[in-house]
């Protein structure tokens, strides 16, 4: 699992308070000073805006399984696939092989395009020869470490 | 030129987005409570089940795994329709949905070369970023356009996108194998009363003298038959289908944002729907809400949603449906943005007196016939509105039997489609090859 190997400087205090909420911008109390912010209209980043560039053709799927582990897909990951991308060498895709709906990478393999997995245990599955549809690529994947 | 967008089969392609096993199979969707069939993949139409079977019909073919009967999910169809919407919205200068699966959209100053190419363009597209089949009828008018869809969908030559420029051959051909009764807007007891007169088939209808079409007709009549010629003097709503679908709609006359203003268009809406409803003696299953924005005011915010409620059965009765507006208004308002036009549709509409026959066995249920039509005659002598309702009791918690519905995969958290990363991962197949 990436970061997993990079161990902590053992000094490094671990907060075992728990870290302050960040307060919402107001009127600041009743010390005379009305808030500098007041007047500002708190813009919040919005994740839709970074992760869903193509909202009628975006749709989420849960992960299941293990063998995509290698790209950080893990069981019960979520999926954000957006059905508008052209699908590219290397792409994560939903590709629909014999009719069944699969997250695999799409790779070259001995020179020729195959649905590869993430983990030694899985080999490539050629695309020649093969009933193979494309689903949609995968844009991106959130895992939920608390919830 | 106007295009129709058609959805095939549009419950059933919704269905097979999110489970592809399904592609290929005979698929059916139940009414609400898997009462009977109200759509069929082509594969169910083969096997000559009719719309309407009752599903306990239906049961051994489904058990023996020869077909797929699943439940209405009213949510789903609801979200890929509307996205379906907005797809063309995206893409085109003005659209206008007729039905949960029908859009109309408008190609002001486009050659005839070019809609067709945008036509399929656009199909394809749907295809591609929704899943979704469609077939696009290009023409003049609305009832040409419809029929070029009629024919985009049974000819396989015109891969799906047919245009008709009212004048070609091909216009002329279609409209003379045609008959007057598949017309829209002419239905079968018109079409009888045409065929006394001679006129049999869609072209015949389109030689009719239009004055004499007026006279012993009417003047919707006499306007379809301009539009076959490819002069457009319909408006989309002259286009009722009341056997399919009731819509009311209307913009406000300043755009707003507020619950209660919204509320109480839409209430009005869904009133005037269950008198539509009534007068042709229908029952409806689901009622959709929905709401647009002023797409040409770019400096504000957009939000054109749509919320789908079934009926717990099928009913007429205005205070159900008005319940059922209120849920869907619920779900889908959201303060900051203000609306221009807010409408309700009457969906999956079943002939009252067809539907009451096949409850015979059944226990009297909660309905209230003559209230309804002591209202709409009060309202028919002393004019529109004259009684209304006022608010009504909150719905009881319904509890829909929906034993086969699929998960609801564009709405819900918690049933997302579940993908796997090896061949048979889904059905818990951990061990590796």
């Amino acid at each position: 699992m990436p970061g997993q190997s990079a161990h902590f400087p053992p000094d490094l205090p671990l907060t075992s308070q728990p870290l302050p909420y960040l307060t919402f911008l107001g009127r600041a109390g009743f010390s005379g000073f009305p808030s500098p912010a007041q007047d500002y209209e708190p813009c919040t980043l919005d994740l839709n805006t970074r992760l869903v560039k193509n909202p009628t053709a975006t749709f989420y799927v849960t992960a299941t399984g293990d063998s995509m582990e290698g790209w950080g897909i893990f069981e019960g990951d979520l999926l954000i696939v957006d059905r508008s991308i052209e699908p590219r060498l290397g792409h994560i895709l939903i590709a629909m092989l014999e009719g069944e709906a699969l997250i695999k990478r799409y790779a070259l393999y001995r020179g020729t395009p195959h649905l590869c997995s993430g983990h030694p245990d899985y080999p490539p599955l050629p695309l020649e020869g093969s009933d193979c549809q494309l689903w949609g690529v995968v844009r991106a994947v959130v895992h939920e470490y608390v919830r | 030129m106007i295009g129709l967008i058609d959805a095939n089969n549009f419950y059933v392609s919704c269905e097979r987005i999110f489970q592809p096993a399904l592609e290929g199979r005979p698929v059916g969707v139940m009414s609400n409570n898997d009462g009977c069939v109200i759509a069929r993949s082509a594969e169910l139409k083969a096997l000559d089940i009719p719309m309407g079977t009752p599903a306990f019909k239906l049961e051994g073919l489904r058990q023996r795994g020869e077909i797929h009967l699943l439940s209405s999910n009213y949510e789903l169809y609801g979200d890929m329709s509307g996205r379906l919407t907005q797809l063309l919205r995206d893409a085109c200068p003005e659209v206008a949905p007729y039905s949960i699966d029908e859009m109309f959209v408008y190609l002001e100053g486009f050659t005839s070369r070019q809609c067709e190419a945008l036509g399929r363009h656009l199909r394809q597209r749907i295809r591609r970023h929704l899943g979704l089949p469609v077939c696009i009828g290009l023409a003049p008018t609305h009832t040409l356009a419809k029929l070029a869809n009629h024919l985009a969908k049974q000819d396989p030559l015109y891969q799906g996108v047919c245009l008709l420029n009212g004048q070609d051959h091909t216009t002329q051909a279609l409209l003379k194998r045609t008959p007057v009764g598949s017309v829209w807007g002419v239905g079968h007891r018109l079409a009888e009363r045409l065929a006394i007169g001679g006129v049999n088939t869609a072209w015949d209808l389109r030689e009719s003298n239009e004055k004499q079409l007026r006279k012993r007709f009417s003047v919707v009549l006499a306007r379809t038959a301009l539009e076959l010629r490819g002069v457009p003097c319909l408006a989309m709503n002259a286009l009722d289908k009341p056997r399919e679908r009731i819509m009311t709609s209307r913009s406000f006359g300043q755009p707003t944002g507020v619950f209660a203003e919204v509320h109480n268009a839409l209430r009005r809406h869904a009133q005037r729907s269950a008198e539509k409803l009534r007068e042709q003696r229908s029952l409806a299953r689901a009622v959709m809400v929905f709401l647009n924005t002023n797409r040409h005011r770019h400096d504000q915010l957009q939000y054109n949603p749509n919320a789908l409620i079934p009926l717990p059965s099928p009913s007429d009765d205005t205070r159900v449906i008005l319940d059922a507006v209120r849920q869907g208004l619920e779900q889908i308002h959201r303060p900051r943005y203000q609306f221009m036009k807010a409408g309700v549709m009457l969906l999956d509409l079943v002939d009252a007196e067809q539907y009451q026959m096949s409850l015979l066995h059944q226990p009297a249920r909660d309905r209230h016939p003559l209230l309804m039509a002591t209202i709409d005659q009060i309202n028919q002598r002393l004019g529109q509105g004259t009684i209304s309702f006022g608010m009504t009791n909150a719905p009881a918690a319904w509890q829909l039997r929906c034993a086969h519905r699929s998960d609801r995969y564009t709405t819900r958290w918690d049933e997302l489609m579940k993908v796997g990363t090896h061949p048979g991962a889904i059905h818990g197949c951990t061990s590796r090859p």
